[in-house]
């Protein structure tokens, strides 16, 4: 067994779907003999991605996980309780979208990669020019596909995992350079006497001469198999088994599944914001909240003195009674506007301004595999992403709804002075006499908290399952609806428990 | 797989249904606010509704948490709470009244208007002086309508100076506070309160009677509740008299001038049956020439006029409230050589700046009003003229708009001079009483802790010589003075004293 990199042991594997189940894979007993370099074919949506992923750990939470049965153990660790956290950095992978973080340079990739790995950062040098790319532009995202991929070796390269996986490596680039991706792949093999090498591909050719074997699925017998290094596809292999198909499965249950992994991941967002509020990234964490004070403000200041300048102007032109009237109506307008209008509407500005941003970038870092990438390396995503900016937004709210009272109080006086020619004198005390201290701790305290909320419904919508892009606009959508709903109940409960 | 995942599902979905409970608790719970419960039952709850505020003397003190019909039905059980800083107000024998728009009569008039544009409210007022404060959860009955048997809030506070005095009658005749107080016709003061006497044999009716009338008032005055009386016959025509009375009763007096003594505060007199029947002379002639009657505060028997100072001032803190000052004394009244009226007292008496201290050096006192309360009841402002730079807590005031018959000291009654001062010469120190009398004197040496006595004139030898001042200026600031000290009148300069002196 020792010798054994991957084994499989009455193993089996379906999937879930709303309403049907369907088995890909039944009472598989195979070994994986460690130190080989095995190519993984089989008819698309036979299971090898979900095998793929099974391996590196990266099951979806969110979503019925594939029911597994039997047993599968990587590297003398069982995963029938879920992925051990021992494995992370033995098993690395390459996934499609190579999930490059596309925010930090080629170098800042790898360098993050063997800092995960307790590895020196120095080393990223000589890892990148073993995948060729000493020359590199500093641009991630302006690296050519061919270039993405050796990247995202050098990158899985940087923990020297015990075991490789990669999923379609040679997709989309043309045969000289899938031959050229393949002899890496195998070159990075051989580094390692300990490491084992599986590759999922539907691009036999390009790895020919590369192999130590083929480990096949075979569609119509529900099964794996390994074959030797020349093997050719057969029609047969990929031919559907007879009766095949998915079978009908409770979709109440399914449903159950669903909502239950919903609120767990719900719990889990929360659980994680107060778990990883110590900024851990700090400077990941200080650049964040300097944005999230700085960008935001100017636009919510503009906000909150249009609808300051707007409520004094027609609430003393509305009622031209001068003197104590006039006061009063600035005293009220004052209290109401600064301690209550002005922090919403600059909490409804700040979301409109911060959230989809914040969402979408999230979104499409999930959709792009960076997420999992984060994952595999062992690196919290949390400490990268919802550290900064729960810090971010719950100081980047106070700030810009201070901004906006700012801006509200001078339109006020702007707006009093054209409506009835208050001098500034004669505004300021009005203006500012019915506030205390304590409105101002309420204030401020309403838009951190909602700032707080809305950056974990930001994280918790963004980093949910993102098949499509659609799927990241749908989260957009829903976080900008959900943040805007967080500062109207904070806003309301608390406002309504401090002054009703 | 997901088992954990699953579990942790649960667990949340548990604390969100928990949470949501205690937040609905919660809100529900929001006006179990710290607070003195109280039941008001009313017969009539007059569309008061759960939220609507209970004022005491127009201030917010409280809300209603909830209006319901008791058990029997036959009353409205309103349910407040008062706040817990202002529940020491509402007493046993407080009145409990709903404040809706109400007509009172053509005497009356409209009150409770505010409530047109805002829900009714539960007010209360509770007579002085106060039982004890009702213990939560009482249950008190409301009244039907506002009480006219407390004081009412909307009179005026008597003014330093003004009379305050008792009439009795065998009835009230429809008296009610605030009702008028007329002489030849002017109203002259107010009805403050009307009680029945202890044994019930008479009505006895609180008045006040403002400061620059209070000279009218003698003991040889004849008063009346005002009714309208007919007299007259059929061929000859009637005259109503006090046909004004109709609307609203009155209190009316006659006094001839210059007949008896003015009445002292605390003044009692039993009315007249009805209204007497004087002839009012006509106007005197030399009023006709003058163009101003002559009141004239009279002077005291041995001529040296001690008049009552009244000081307060307001020290403006910066981390904290500012602190009202509010003192009282005595102080010498002359006319000096340019005939203005000059009043000399303690210092510390009417300068603040001179005995408040705080940790930051001179303390920033405003508002400063000084008031001098003549013998004769009269209020006029003073200003500070001059203080002893010598720091002997002496000081000057002369008197704005002084009348021009006003009686000071007489010249021969005042001792600047060095060389009369006997230190040790036997004396007393004189000193006024609220209302401006002269109290009796009283020796020198028995001042001591009276912070009244500030200000008093020490007088020797039928002389004024000195006045009262305090042995430490900041004890005063402390409102705990020991007063033993005299400070010699020859301190006084030269531009300040009489003339011929």
């Amino acid at each position: 067994m020792t010798d054994a990199a991957i084994t499989f042991a009455g193993f089996g594997l379906a999937h879930r779907r709303a309403g049907r189940e369907e088995t890909l894979l039944h009472g598989v007993d195979l070994a994986l003999p460690t130190h080989g370099f095995y190519a993984f074919v089989g008819a698309s949506g036979g299971g090898k991605s979900s095998v793929l992923r099974l391996l590196a750990g990266l099951v979806e939470p969110r979503e019925p996980a594939p029911r597994v049965t039997g047993d599968l153990v990587v590297l003398g660790q069982s995963l029938a309780n879920g992925f051990p956290a021992a494995l992370r950095g033995d098993v690395a992978a390459i996934l499609q979208d190579e999930g490059l973080l596309d925010e930090r340079s080629p170098r800042a990739n790898v360098e993050l990669a063997l800092r995960q790995a307790d590895r020196s950062p120095l080393l990223a040098a000589g890892l990148l020019a073993v995948v060729g790319l000493d020359h590199a532009p500093d641009e991630t995202a302006r690296l050519s596909g061919g270039m993405r991929k050796r990247l995202a070796v050098a990158r899985a390269l940087a923990s020297s995992p015990r075991l490789l996986l990669c999923d379609e490596p040679t997709a989309g680039l043309d045969p000289a350079g899938a031959r050229t991706i393949a002899a890496l792949l195998r070159q990075a093999h051989d580094q390692d006497r300990q490491r084992t090498t599986l590759v999922v591909t539907h691009d036999l050719p390009a790895f020919a001469g590369t192999l130590d074997g083929v480990l096949v699925l075979d569609r119509g017998r529900r099964t794996l198999r390994l074959e030797g290094p020349g093997y050719e596809p057969t029609a047969a292999d990929t031919a559907a088994a007879p009766g095949d198909g998915p079978v009908a499965a409770s979709e109440a249950l399914h449903g159950v599944r669903t909502l239950l992994l919903q609120a767990a991941a719900f719990g889990e967002s929360l659980l994680e914001a107060v778990r990883r509020l110590p900024p851990f990234e700090l400077a990941e964490t200080a650049r964040a909240t300097w944005r999230a004070c700085v960008e935001p403000a100017p636009f919510v200041a503009l906000g909150g003195g249009v609808l300051g300048g707007l409520a004094t102007f027609f609430a003393l032109q509305n009622n031209p009674l001068h003197g104590g009237m006039e006061s009063a109506l600035l005293t009220g307008t004052g209290k109401v506007a600064l301690a209550v209008l002005v922090p919403l509407l600059a909490g409804f500005f700040f979301c409109a301004r911060v959230v989809a941003g914040a969402t979408a970038r999230l979104g499409a870092m999930k959709r792009t595999n960076q997420i999992a990438a984060l994952q595999m390396m062992g690196a919290r995503p949390a400490d990268l992403l919802l550290t900064p900016m729960v810090w971010a937004m719950a100081i980047g709210m106070p700030v810009a709804t201070f901004a906006a009272c700012v801006a509200a109080s001078f339109a006020a006086m702007a707006a009093a002075a054209a409506a009835s020619g208050t001098t500034a004198g004669g505004f300021v005390h009005p203006w500012l006499a019915a506030l205390t201290g304590r409105d101002a701790v309420v204030v401020v305290g309403k838009a951190a908290l909602s700032g707080l909320l809305v950056a974990v419904a930001s994280w918790h919508l963004g980093i949910g399952p993102k098949r499509s892009s659609a799927d990241v606009g749908e989260a957009v959508d829903r976080a900008i609806v959900a943040a805007m709903a967080i500062v109207l109940a904070v806003h309301a409960i608390v406002t309504f428990a401090e002054y009703a | 797989m997901h088992g954990l995942r699953y579990l942790l599902g649960l667990m949340t979905l548990l604390g969100a249904v928990l949470g949501a409970l205690w937040l609905q608790r919660t809100l529900r719970n929001l006006d179990d606010r710290p607070g003195v419960p109280l039941q008001v039952e009313f017969r009539e709850a007059r569309g008061l509704r759960p939220g609507a505020v209970v004022r005491h003397r127009g201030v917010d003190v409280g809300a209603v948490r909830s209006v319901a019909l008791s058990p029997d039905g036959d009353k409205a059980v309103v349910q407040v709470l008062l706040d817990p800083a202002a529940a020491a107000n509402a007493c046993v024998g407080s009145a409990f009244w709903i404040v809706t728009p109400r007509f009172g009569g053509l005497t009356d008039g409209l009150s409770g208007l505010d409530t047109l544009v805002r829900d009714a409210y539960v007010a209360f007022a509770t007579p002085s002086p106060r039982g004890t404060p009702l213990p939560p959860g009482s249950l008190v009955a409301g009244r039907e309508r506002p009480p006219v048997d407390v004081d009412d809030e909307s009179l005026e506070p008597p003014a330093h100076g003004d009379l305050l005095m008792t009439l009795l009658a065998p009835e009230n005749h429809g008296l009610r506070p605030g009702s008028r107080v007329v002489h030849r016709g002017v109203d002259v003061g107010d009805v403050r309160r009307i009680a029945l006497a202890t044994d019930g044999s008479h009505v006895e009716v609180a008045l006040r009677i403002a400061r620059e009338h209070r000279a009218t008032v003698t003991d040889k005055a004849l008063f009346w509740i005002a009714r309208p009386q007919l007299s007259g016959a059929l061929l000859s025509g009637f005259t109503v008299q006090d046909a004004a009375s109709l609307l609203s009763p009155f209190v009316g007096y006659h006094a001839e001038p210059g007949q008896g003594s003015l009445a002292p505060d605390g003044f009692r007199v039993a009315a007249a049956p009805s209204r007497p029947d004087v002839e009012l002379p006509p106007v005197p002639a030399a009023a006709v020439k003058a163009g101003k009657p002559t009141p004239a505060a009279p002077a005291p028997a041995d001529g040296i006029v001690v008049v009552r100072v009244v000081y307060s001032a307001v020290e403006r803190d910066t981390f904290t409230p500012d602190d009202e000052i509010q003192r009282a004394g005595n102080g010498l009244l002359y006319v000096d050589r340019s005939g203005r009226a000059v009043v000399i007292t303690a210092r510390s008496l009417v300068d603040a700046s001179y005995t408040e201290s705080d940790g930051y050096g001179a303390p920033e006192i405003a508002d400063e009003q000084i008031k001098v309360v003549l013998p004769g009841g009269a209020v006029l402002r003073a200003g500070r003229v001059w203080v002893d730079a010598d720091d002997s807590d002496l000081a000057a005031l002369v008197l704005d708009s002084a009348p021009p018959d006003l009686v000071g000291t007489a010249a021969d009654r005042l001792a600047f001079a060095v060389d009369l001062v006997a230190p040790q010469a036997p004396g007393v120190v004189r000193l006024v009483g609220p209302d401006g009398a002269p109290l009796a004197p009283i020796p020198l040496g028995s001042t001591t802790a009276q912070p009244e006595a500030l200000g008093g004139v020490f007088v020797g030898d039928g002389k004024a010589r000195g006045v009262v001042v305090a042995d430490d200026r900041t004890a005063v600031g402390d409102g705990a003075a020991s007063l033993a000290s005299v400070v010699w009148l020859h301190r006084v300069p030269a531009e300040l004293r009489p003339q011929g002196l």
